[in-house]
C-alpha cells in the first residue's frame, strides 16, 4: 500500500459515502484499484451507509436506559436511524450519533453534547493522582522540558520504576515497548494514539480528550522524543471529531489526526495500523509486533489515551509516587462506571479498588446488585458476591475475567443474565471484522444458540466448544474473549438458563 | 529470428519463463505482454511487485506500463534510434562489460563506430523519448547485474524488424547480460508453436535445427536419410509466396491458416489467389481463403490428435487427445502422410511419435527428446542433445552458442511509409487480450465475444476532437491499400497522430490496411507502421466492455 | 552454516524465508490447510493449520510463521486435534451444502477426514452476487468460506483486483466494485479465482458439480500464445455419442509446470470451438459449377496429388507452395517440409507465423 492509499477513507466519506460510483471516481482520481476502494469502504459503518442520518447506541447500558424505545420513535419519524454499537456515552444514556456528533436522547429530541458536557461526572480535582481530570489543563510543558533534560535513558528508567502498564486493555509494561522500539536498527519511527475507544462500557478516554487534552499532547511529545519519533498519529473514533483539531506541529514533532469511520475492531491496534494506511480494519497477525513493524511496517509505538495522560505526572514525580498511588497494582486508574449507579461517570482511582468502593464514588447503586461487568464486554460478568474483590488485573484474571478496559457496568436485580449476555455476544457478531473463521463463525453460533434457546429452550449444548474454539483457534482478542459474557453468566448464575 | 540466430547462434528465449520472477531489471519493448502473453505477464508483475525494475518501450500505454517505473513512449518505427542511442550511453559512460566483450565477441569496434552519432539529445527529437529517459533506461538496464529483455511482434513487424532484433542483441553482449539465469534476450513468441515450426524446418532456408539447405553437410546428411536428392536453393518465404501469388506460385497448400484475413495488403493478395491453378486447405473451420479452394480437407484440433508444441522458452510439450474429431475430420498428420504415400512416397511412420524420433535423428539439438521422456519427465527444453540430458533452462551458459556473439552495426532506416497530408496518422495494428489470430476460436466463445464484440480503432482524444469523432461513433479508416469501417474508441492509451486497431476482425480487416512491404531477411511484414487517414461516418455508441481506459 | 529445527521429535534443515508449512510438507508432514496458496502471500486466516511452537501459549498458523532455528514444533497432540475438529464442525455450520449439489469441495474432505460434523446450522448471512451475463464464473455465496485466496490471487497474481473482500463480519462476503457483474468490472476472466476457490463458491458454470470421479483429465498444451501453458482439459466422455465434450479446462497445481498453476482468459475458457457446429467435417471438391461438394477422402487426397502434379508439369517445381502452420504440431510441421522437399522437389515451405 501507498501513503496516498491512507487518504481513501477520508475521499469515501468527502464524496457522501460509498454511493455508487464514489469507487470509480476515487479510482480515477488515485489510480488505487476501484474493487479495492470499495473493498475498504464497505467496512466502515460510517461510510458504508450513506442515507442513515441518526445512529442509536444499543450497547448495555444504553438499553438498560431504553435506547430500544428511542430507535422506534425515530424510525417513527421518518428520519433514517440505524441501531449502532456502544457510542462510549455510557454515562450520558440513551447515547445517539448524529452524524458524527455525540448526542443524547433527551424528552424525544436529539440533544448535541458540548465538549464540557463530554468531560461527563468525575472525581472532584486532586492534584495528587496522576491525570486528574477535574484539574486545570497545564500548558507549560514542564513535563516535557524535564524529559527533554533528563535524556531518553533517564526517562525510560522513570518509565520502568512507575510500573506503569498498558490502560488499552492488553495491560503491557510500557517501559519494554519504548525500549523494543528504540532498539530498532531502522530510525524513521512512529507514535501512534488509539483514541478508537470503543469497548462497551467504556468512555474514560473520551474524558481525558475533553478535559485534559494537555496532558495527551505533552505525552505523546514526550513519547515521540524519547523513541526518537518526529510523526505522531492520533487516530480518534468518528464519533470524537468534535474533541479533535486539524493536523498540527507541537514542539518540532508533526501531529497527524486520523478520523475513524466506524469499527470497533479499528481499536485492536495492529487492525488500526491497518485501517491508517487505507485498508480494510483486519487484525494481523502477531508477530511482527508493531514494536518492530508497525505502520508502514516501520517500529511504531502505540498506546491508549490514558497511558499517555499518565506521563506528565510521572516524568514530574517520579516513578515511584506513581507506583505508589495504586493499592495492589502500580499506579491510579480510570474506572469509567455506568448501569444501576447514581452518578455513572470517569473516576480515577487507586488501581486495585473494590466495585464498593467505585461505586460509592460514583453516588452509590440503584436498586440491589445482581451482576457486574468489571473491564468492558470482553469481560464477561461477575456475580455481586465478587464486589469486594480488588479491581486490578491479577485478582480479576483468577476469577477467569479481566481488568481491560476498566468500563464497568453495574447490573441490579431487574437484569435478566441471558438477555445481557445475548446483546454482548451480538455486538461481538456485529463488531467481529470477519476474516477468521472461529470469530465469525463463532459469535454467530453463540449468538443463534442463545437466541433459540430463549425462544423455545434448545438445549446450548455447543457453547463450551465453541467458546474453546473461539479462545484458541481466534487471530485476535476479539474472538479469543467474545464468548466470555454467555460462559460466564452460564457459571454463575446457571438458574437463569435452564428452564 | 533469423537476426537472433546470425548473432547468438539459437533463435529463441536465452531464459526461460520461470527465470522472469527473478530479473531485477525488466526491459520491456514492443510486447503487450499482459494481452498477447498473459501468463508470462503475471511472472512480470510478480517480479515487479518484487521490486524490480520495469522499463516499457511502447508507442502505446498499455497495461504494463501503468506499473512501469518509466514508460518509453517511442514514435513506431524509430525503436534503432532508441536503442543505438542506449548503446551509445552505455559506451560513453563506460558501462560495457569489457571482459565479455574480449572473450566471447566480435566486431564490437563497428557498433562503437556507428553509435558515436545516436545522441540521446539526437535521439529525442526523433522517438519522441526524452534524453533524460534514454539515459536512465541504458544505465539501469546495464548496471543492473539481472537484466533481461523482451520483446515480442512490436520490434519484427516493421520491414527493419531483423535491424531491431541485431540493435538489441548489440546491448545483451556490450553489458554481458547473457548466459546467465535471469539474464538475457527473450522473444515471446506469438503463437503457441512458431518456435516448434521453426525447429521442424518449416523454412526456406533452414530444415529443421536450423540446418541450412544450402550447408552441403546437412543436404548430404538429409539426402542420405530421405533417400532422395534435394535442392539446396532456397525457396521463397512466405511474404514472397503472398507476392507472387497467381505468378511464379501456381499451387499452394496451406495447412491451418487464414492467409486472407492474416496477411498484409489482402487486395493484392485476393487478386493472386484468383489466378492460382490450385489451392488446397487443410484446416478446422471454413474460412475468408476456403473461397479460393479446389479441395478442402477437415483436420483436427489441438484436442483431438497427438503431438507436441514448443512454446517460447524451447520447452517442448506434449499435445493429447482428449475426445474424438467430429465427422470425418482426421488429424493433420495422418493426412499428410496419406497424400505422401499417394504421391508415390514410402515413408514408414504410423504416429506422431514415430515422426519426431525421425525429425531428432538428424538434429543434434533436439536428439535426446522423445513423446516417452516428455510423458515421463514433462516438457522438455532444446538442447538436449542426449537422452539422458536434462534439457537447458537457460541459453548460453558455456559460452555463446555460436562461438563468438556477433556485434553488428545497425543504422536507421525510417518506415517504408511515413504519415503525409492525405494519411496523417500512423496506423499500428496488433493483438488483445479476449482474442486471437483471426478469431477463428474465439469469436465462436460466447463470454470472449461479449467482452469484446467489436471491432475498434484507438484515437487519442485532441484528434477525435479534430475529427469531431466521440467514443461508439463509426469511422472509415484508409491507407493507400484499402479502407474499413469500425468503432472509434477515444482513448490516452494512444498518442495524438497515431491510432492502433486488433486485427482480429474480418468485417474491419486490419490487413487490407497494413503495407506488405517485407523485412529484407525474413519477409516479415510491416504490420506496426503505416499512414491512415480516418474519417467519421456516423455517430453511435458502444460500451467497450473490455476496454480499460476509455475517455 | 544449516539451520535445522525440530518438527514431532525429529530434525529437519530449512533455508531462511521458509515457513514452517513449508519445511513440514517437504518432508512429508501433512497439515491441512484451507487459505494457504505457495502463490500467494500468507495471511493465516482460515486457522485450520495451528500448530504449537514451543514456548508460545498461543496456537500458531504453520502457513504464517517463519521457521526458526532450533524451534520445537508439534503438529498433532490432543489439543490441536480438537482445535481442527472444532473448527471444521463450525466451518460446515456456515456451510449448508448439500450431498446433492456437493461438487469437488476441500472443504467437505477434509471434513470427512477429521470426523467432523456441523456444530449446528446457520443460514448463510453472506450477501450473493447481482446474477450478471458473465457466461463463466459463478459466484455462490453460502458456499464461501471467505479464505480470500481468489481475492489475493486477482491482487497478487493475476494483478488486476477485479474482486475484494466487502462488507464486514458475517456479512463478509466477495464483491467486485459496487457489487456489479465480472463483465462490468476490471475482470480479464482468467478463471484464476475459479482455480484457487477450495470449496466451489467460485465456480465455472459449465460443468458444475460435476465430479472427478464422473470425467477423465488430459493434461496438454494450450493452443493459444507461445507461453505454452500446460492445461488439465475436464471431459465428460460420453456427451457427444461418446465423441466426449470438453467440460471445462483446469490448470495444474502451482509449482507443477511453467505456468505455475495458471491460464488466462484464452486458455482456461476457449476450447468451446472445438465442438462448434462450423466445424468442417467432410472433405470437400470443387467442381465444374464453381461450388464446393462433398466428397471421400479418397477422392480428395487424389484430387490433391493430380493437381499439384499438374501444376509442376506446367510451371515447373518451384510453382508449388507449402505454407504450415505454427498453430498445428512439431511433427506436423516436420511432415509439411518433408513433403515439399522430398516429394515435390521444393523449398518453398514457410510457417504462416515466422516471428
Ligand atoms: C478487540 C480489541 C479492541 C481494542 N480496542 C481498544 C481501544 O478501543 N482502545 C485502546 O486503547 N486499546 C484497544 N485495544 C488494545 C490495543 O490492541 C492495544 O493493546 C493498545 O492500544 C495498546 O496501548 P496501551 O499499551 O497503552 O494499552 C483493543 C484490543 C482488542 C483485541
Ligand atoms: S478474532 Fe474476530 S475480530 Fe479478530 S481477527 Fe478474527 S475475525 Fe477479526
Ligand atoms: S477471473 Fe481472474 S481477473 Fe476475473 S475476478 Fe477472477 S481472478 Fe480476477
Ligand atoms: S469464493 Fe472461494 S476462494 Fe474466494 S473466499 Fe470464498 S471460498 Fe475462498
Ligand atoms: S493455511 Fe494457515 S491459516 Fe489458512
Amino acid at each position: 500500500m501507498s501513503r496516498e492509499e491512507s487518504q481513501i477513507p477520508e475521499l469515501i466519506r468527502h464524496l457522501g459515502g460509498l454511493r455508487t460510483g464514489v469507487a470509480r471516481a476515487i479510482s480515477e482520481q488515485t489510480g488505487v484499484a476501484e474493487a479495492q476502494i470499495y473493498g475498504v469502504g464497505s467496512f466502515f459503518h460510517l461510510l458504508n451507509a450513506p442515507d442513515v442520518k441518526l445512529r442509536v447506541c444499543q450497547g448495555l447500558s444504553c438499553r438498560l436506559a431504553g435506547s430500544e424505545n428511542v430507535l422506534e420513535s425515530i424510525g417513527g419519524n421518518g428520519v433514517l436511524a440505524s441501531p449502532c454499537s456502544c457510542l462510549a456515552l455510557c454515562d450520558q444514556p440513551p447515547a445517539v450519533l448524529n452524524d458524527r456528533t455525540l448526542s443524547t436522547w433527551n424528552d424525544g429530541e436529539v440533544v448535541a453534547l458540548d465538549e464540557a458536557a463530554l468531560g461527563g461526572a468525575v472525581s472532584e480535582s486532586r492534584s495528587d493522582m496522576a491525570i486528574d481530570l477535574a484539574g486545570e489543563p497545564d500548558f507549560s510543558n514542564r513535563a516535557l522540558n524535564r524529559a527533554l533534560e533528563l535524556g531518553p535513558q533517564a526517562v525510560l528508567d522513570v518509565l520502568e520504576a512507575s510500573g506503569l502498564q498498558g490502560r488499552g486493555g492488553a495491560g503491557f509494561p510500557a517501559h519494554l515497548k519504548w525500549r523494543a522500539v528504540r532498539d530498532q536498527a531502522e530510525t524513521e519511527r512512529f507514535v501512534v494514539l488509539n483514541a478508537d475507544e470503543g469497548e462497551p462500557g467504556t468512555f474514560k478516554d473520551r474524558a481525558v480528550l475533553a478535559r485534559r487534552p494537555d496532558r495527551v499532547v505533552e505525552g505523546l511529545t514526550i513519547a515521540a522524543r524519547v523513541i526518537g519519533a518526529n510523526d505522531v498519529t492520533i487516530y480518534y473514533r468518528g464519533a470524537f471529531e468534535s474533541l479533535m483539531d486539524k493536523d498540527f506541529e507541537y514542539r518540532g514533532v508533526r501531529f497527524h489526526l486520523h478520523s475513524g469511520h466506524g469499527a470497533y475492531i479499528c481499536g485492536e491496534e495492529t487492525a488500526l495500523l491497518e485501517a491508517l494506511e487505507g485498508g480494510r480494519g483486519m487484525p494481523r497477525l502477531k508477530p511482527p509486533f508493531p514494536t518492530t513493524k508497525g505502520l508502514w511496517s516501520k517500529p511504531t509505538l502505540v498506546h491508549n489515551v490514558e497511558t499517555i495522560a499518565c506521563l506528565p505526572e510521572i516524568i514530574m514525580r517520579g516513578g515511584e509516587w506513581f507506583r505508589g498511588l495504586g493499592r495492589s497494582e502500580p499506579g491510579s486508574k480510570l474506572y469509567s462506571i455506568s448501569g444501576h449507579v447514581q452518578k455513572p461517570g470517569t473516576y480515577e482511582l487507586p488501581l486495585g479498588v473494590t466495585l464498593d468502593e467505585l461505586v460509592e464514588e460514583a453516588g452509590g447503586y440503584v436498586g440491589t446488585l445482581k451482576a457486574f461487568s468489571p473491564g468492558g464486554a470482553s469481560s464477561g460478568f461477575l456475580p455481586a458476591s465478587e464486589r469486594t474483590r480488588p479491581l486490578d488485573a491479577k485478582s480479576l484474571a483468577e476469577v477467569g475475567s479481566m481488568l481491560g478496559s476498566a468500563g464497568v457496568v453495574v447490573l441490579n436485580e431487574t437484569v435478566k443474565m441471558p438477555w445481557a449476555a445475548l446483546h454482548q455476544l451480538r455486538f461481538f457478531a456485529e463488531e467481529s471484522c470477519g476474516q477468521c473463521a472461529p470469530c465469525r463463525i463463532g459469535t454467530r453460533l453463540l449468538a443463534e444458540q442463545l437466541t433459540q434457546h430463549l425462544s423455545s429452550g434448545a438445549p446450548l449444548d455447543a457453547v463450551d466448544d465453541v467458546a474453546w474454539e473461539m479462545g484458541e483457534g481466534s487471530i485476535c482478542g476479539l474472538g479469543q474473549t467474545a464468548a466470555l459474557p454467555l460462559t460466564s453468566a452460564m457459571k454463575y448464575f446457571p438458574e437463569e438458563f435452564s428452564r | 529470428m533469423a537476426g537472433l540466430v546470425t548473432t547468438f547462434g539459437a533463435g529463441a528465449m536465452t531464459n526461460s519463463i520461470g527465470e522472469i520472477r527473478d530479473v531485477d531489471c525488466l526491459f520491456v519493448i514492443g510486447s503487450n505482454t499482459t494481452e498477447a502473453h498473459p501468463v508470462i505477464g503475471m511472472e512480470m508483475k510478480r517480479a515487479a511487485r518484487r521490486g524490480a525494475t520495469l522499463i516499457v518501450a511502447d508507442p502505446r500505454k498499455i497495461w504494463l506500463s501503468t506499473i512501469a517505473d518509466r514508460h518509453l513512449e517511442l514514435t513506431p518505427g524509430t525503436d534503432i534510434w532508441l536503442l543505438n542511442a542506449m548503446a551509445h550511453v552505455i559506451i560513453a559512460e563506460g558501462l560495457t562489460d569489457d571482459a565479455f566483450i574480449a572473450a566471447n565477441t566480435e566486431n564490437f569496434e563497428a557498433v562503437v563506430a556507428t553509435v558515436a552519432a545516436y545522441t540521446p539529445e539526437q535521439a529525442a527529437v526523433v522517438t519522441g523519448v526524452s534524453a533524460d529517459d534514454i539515459r536512465w533506461a541504458a544505465r539501469t538496464y546495464a548496471t543492473t547485474e539481472k537484466a533481461a529483455i523482451f520483446y515480442t511482434l512490436g520490434i519484427t513487424e516493421h520491414s527493419h524488424g531483423t535491424d531491431n532484433v541485431c540493435a538489441l542483441a548489440n546491448l545483451v553482449l556490450m553489458t554481458g547480460h547473457l548466459g546467465k539465469p535471469s539474464a538475457g534476450l527473450n522473444p515471446l513468441r506469438g503463437q503457441n508453436n512458431v518456435q516448434g515450426a521453426n525447429d521442424a524446418g518449416a523454412s526456406p532456408i533452414y530444415f529443421p535445427g536450423y540446418q541450412r539447405v544450402d550447408d552441403f553437410g546437412a543436404l548430404a546428411r538429409y539426402e542420405a536419410s530421405w533417400g532422395v536428392t534435394l535442392d539446396p536453393k532456397p525457396g521463397l518465404n512466405l511474404n514472397e509466396m503472398m507476392k507472387e501469388m497467381g505468378r511464379k506460385l501456381r499451387g499452394l497448400f496451406v495447412m491451418g491458416e487464414d492467409i486472407v484475413l492474416s496477411e498484409p495488403n489482402v487486395g493484392h493478395l485476393e487478386k493472386g489467389l484468383n489466378g492460382v491453378d490450385f489451392l488446397v486447405i487443410q484446416d478446422i473451420f471454413p474460412n475468408e481463403t476456403t473461397r479460393f479452394a479446389h479441395v478442402v480437407l477437415p483436420a483436427t484440433s489441438f484436442a483431438e490428435k497427438e503431438g507436441t508444441f514448443t512454446n517460447s522458452e524451447r520447452r517442448v510439450q506434449r499435445v493429447r487427445k482428449a475426445v474424438e474429431p467430429p465427422g470425418q475430420a482426421r488429424a493433420d498428420w495422418s493426412i499428410l502422410l496419406d497424400l505422401a504415400g499417394k504421391a508415390g512416397a514410402n515413408w514408414t511412420l504410423e504416429s506422431p511419435a514415430e515422426v519426431y524420433a525421425e525429425m531428432v535423428k538428424d538434429t543434434v539439438r533436439f536428439a535426446g527428446i522423445s513423446h516417452e521422456r516428455i510423458d515421463r519427465e514433462g516438457g522438455l527444453q532444446w538442447p538436449c542433445p542426449t537422452p539422458d540430458h536434462p534439457g537447458t533452462r537457460t541459453l548460453h551458459e558455456g559460452g555463446v552458442l555460436r562461438g563468438k556473439g556477433l556485434f553488428t552495426a545497425i543504422e536507421y532506416r525510417p518506415s517504408s511509409e511515413l504519415p503525409c497530408d492525405d494519411y496523417p496518422f500512423v496506423l499500428s495494428t496488433g493483438r488483445t487480450l479476449y482474442h486471437y489470430n483471426s478469431a477463428t476460436q474465439t469469436r465462436r466463445e460466447e463470454g470472449l465475444d461479449s467482452k469484446q464484440p467489436e471491432a475498434f480503432v484507438q484515437i487519442h482524444p485532441r484528434d477525435a476532437r479534430e475529427l469531431d469523432v466521440r467514443s461508439g461513433d463509426e469511422v472509415a479508416v484508409s491507407t493507400r491499400r484499402g479502407e474499413v469501417r469500425l468503432k472509434a474508441l477515444v482513448t490516452r492509451q494512444v498518442k495524438p497522430g497515431r491510432i492502433w486497431m486488433p486485427f482480429h476482425f474480418k468485417e474491419a480487416r486490419a490487413n487490407l490496411l497494413t503495407n506488405d512491404v517485407g523485412d529484407s531477411v525474413t519477409g516479415t511484414a510491416e504490420y506496426k507502421v503505416c499512414a491512415a487517414q480516418v474519417v467519421k461516418v456516423g455517430e453511435g455508441t458502444s460500451k467497450f466492455p473490455g476496454a480499460y481506459a476509455v475517455e | 552454516m544449516t539451520k535445522t529445527l525440530n518438527i514431532n521429535g525429529s530434525t529437519f534443515e530449512f533455508v531462511d524465508g521458509e515457513s514452517l508449512l513449508e519445511v513440514a510438507q517437504r518432508n512429508g508432514i501433512g497439515i491441512p490447510t484451507l487459505c494457504h496458496d505457495p502463490r500467494l502471500k500468507a495471511v493465516g486466516a482460515c486457522r485450520t493449520c495451528l500448530v504449537e511452537v514451543e514456548g508460545q501459549r498461543r496456537l500458531t498458523p504453520a502457513c504464517a510463521t517463519l521457521a526458526a532455528e532450533g524451534a520445537k514444533v508439534t503438529t498433532d497432540n490432543a489439543r490441536i486435534a480438537r482445535h481442527r475438529q472444532l473448527l471444521l464442525s463450525m466451518y460446515l455450520a456456515d456451510h449448508p451444502i448439500g450431498q446433492k449439489n456437493r461438487g469437488d469441495d476441500e472443504l467437505l474432505e477434509m471434513a470427512e477426514r477429521f470426523a467432523a460434523t456441523p456444530l449446528g446450522a446457520l443460514r448463510s448471512a453472506r450477501p450473493g452476487r447481482s446474477e450478471n451475463v458473465n457466461p463463466y464464473i459463478k459466484f455462490d455465496a453460502e458456499r464461501c468460506i471467505l479464505c480470500a485466496r481468489c481475492v489475493r490471487y486477482c491482487e497478487e497474481v493475476e494483478g488486476v483486483q477485479a474482486i475484494t473482500l466487502a462488507g464486514r463480519g458475517s456479512l463478509t462476503t466477495i464483491s467486485t466494485a459496487d457489487a456489479r457483474g465480472l463483465l462490468d468490472s476490471s475482470c480479464e476472466l482468467c478463471g484464476g479465482c475459479v482455480d484457487v476457490c477450495p470449496t466451489g463458491a467460485m465456480s465455472q458454470r459449465a460443468g458444475w458439480p460435476l465430479l472427478k470421479s464422473d470425467t477423465k483429465k488430459v493434461r496438454t498444451t494450450c493452443n493459444y500464445c507461445g507461453v505454452g501453458c500446460q492445461m488439465d482439459l475436464v471431459v465428460d466422455p460420453d456427451a457427444n455419442d461418446g465423441r466426449g465434450h470438453i467440460v471445462r479446462v483446469d490448470s495444474p497445481g502451482p509449482g507443477t509446470t511453467t505456468n505455475d498453476g495458471n491460464l488466462c482468459v484464452k486458455g482456461r475458457f476457449g476450447t468451446g470451438f472445438v465442438d462448434h457446429p462450423d466445424r468442417l467435417t467432410v472433405p470437400l471438391i470443387r467442381g465444374e459449377d464453381g461450388e464446393l461438394h462433398e466428397a471421400t477422402w479418397e477422392q480428395a487426397l487424389d484430387r490433391v496429388v493430380k493437381g499439384f502434379a499438374a501444376v509442376q508439369e506446367a510451371h515447373g517445381k518451384d510453382a508449388l507452395g507449402f505454407v504450415s502452420s505454427s498453430r498445428c504440431t512439431v511433427e506436423e510441421n516436420y511432415l509439411v517440409q518433408k513433403l515439399a522437399r522430398a516429394v515435390y522437389g521444393t523449398n518453398n515451405v514457410h510457417q504462416c507465423a515466422a516471428t
